[in-house]
């Protein structure tokens, strides 16, 4: 459960990325997370639930891109498609064995942000 | 309405950097670092008492050992005469490279030439936490599925190194050891494999010779 220790540190860089704007609250983040950081999306939005609902940020929403690995093909350059959680062993056209690209991303994109002072009924 | 504010950064930059330390300090030292990682019970520590009856004393040899509880493999360890850390997670399921910066301050280890970081015991958590290694090794036993590596890509796709464990349990189990190579080198094109048994001795030569050659590149 590796998804709080996340959680934790998606907070951390958020806040530290928002401290130069003043006081305020989080009103969503944006994640990438790779098929290959074996994070698991629905766990991660839990963990990130508990860690923020007891601060100014509470209700935040976590926003998570999901990036697939993708197979390529050294023979005849296409990417090969193919549902989530499978693994091809060769390229279905030319019968190479397939390269693995991408699906590593763990990065905080962008998040919206709340100056205090802004939004009718904010604490 | 909110502002929206560019970040761009990588979550776990706090370990990359705390990470990026540790290799500085291995780099200057000439220490080759290995993480081991496999699911519990695959044989990490075994493998390492048979590669320090191989190595050692010829090389200096010590492990950092990951568990939730109990001073036990790091006890094994300091038994076959190398000296040993234990971290205890207290039920964290991977270590991370602060944790390992206090143990190895803590340790005070006399000057090493390959550091053994075992990890704690689980094929998922402890892929995305660099730990200034060389290089990651992922341990598979042949008692656990063939179809291991494609439900856990991610580990197989990150380990430079592939170490099947228990090979002389083969004649007894339906394990098909060819598929599990060909799984490996799908998610890992030109990655090390070594089928090994602590048992027979089976393959722990070519491990261990594999350590040398790595510790004599690092420091040529």
């Amino acid at each position: 459960m590796h998804e709080l220790g996340l959680a934790m540190d998606i907070h951390r860089t958020c806040r530290e990325a928002v401290a130069p704007h003043g006081p305020g609250r989080l009103e969503w983040v944006k994640v990438a997370i790779g098929e290959l950081t074996a994070v698991e999306p629905e766990l991660l939005a839990f963990a990130w639930q508990a860690v923020t609902q007891d601060g100014p940020d509470a209700g935040a929403r976590l926003e998570v891109e999901w990036r697939a690995a993708r197979q390529c093909c050294p023979g005849c350059g296409g990417t090969v498609e193919r549902p989530r959680g499978t693994w091809l062993y060769q390229c279905p056209t030319c019968e190479r064995v397939l390269a693995v690209e991408g699906g590593d991303e763990l990065e905080v994109l962008s998040v919206g942000f709340v100056p205090s002072g802004e939004g009718a009924g904010d604490g | 309405m909110g502002d929206t504010v560019d970040v761009r950064q990588r979550i776990l930059a706090a370990n990359e950097a705390a990470a990026a330390e540790l290799r500085r300090s291995f780099q200057a030292q000439g220490t080759l670092v290995v993480n081991l990682i496999s699911s519990p019970g695959s044989g990490k520590t075994t493998l390492l008492e048979r590669t320090v009856e191989r190595l050692a004393p010829g090389l200096r040899l010590a492990a950092v050992e990951g568990d939730i509880a109990t001073e036990r493999d790091a006890e094994r360890l300091r038994r076959m005469g190398i000296p040993a850390r234990q971290i205890l997670t207290g039920g964290a399921c991977h270590l991370d490279a602060r944790q390992v910066q206090t143990a190895l301050a803590e340790a005070a280890f006399p000057p090493v030439d390959v550091l053994f970081i075992e990890n704690v015991g689980n094929l998922i958590c402890p892929t995305s936490y660099d730990l200034g290694e060389d290089f990651k090794v992922a341990l598979l036993s042949v008692t656990e599925g063939a179809d291991k590596p494609f439900k856990y890509p991610a580990i197989f796709a990150r380990a430079e190194v592939a170490v099947i464990t228990k090979a002389d349990l083969l004649p007894h189990v339906d394990f098909d050891l060819e598929a599990v190579r060909a799984q490996v080198a799908i998610l890992r094109p030109g990655g090390e494999f070594f089928v090994t048994s602590s048992r027979t001795g089976e393959g722990i030569e070519a491990w261990c010779a594999l350590l040398e050659r790595r510790l004599e590149a690092k420091r040529a």
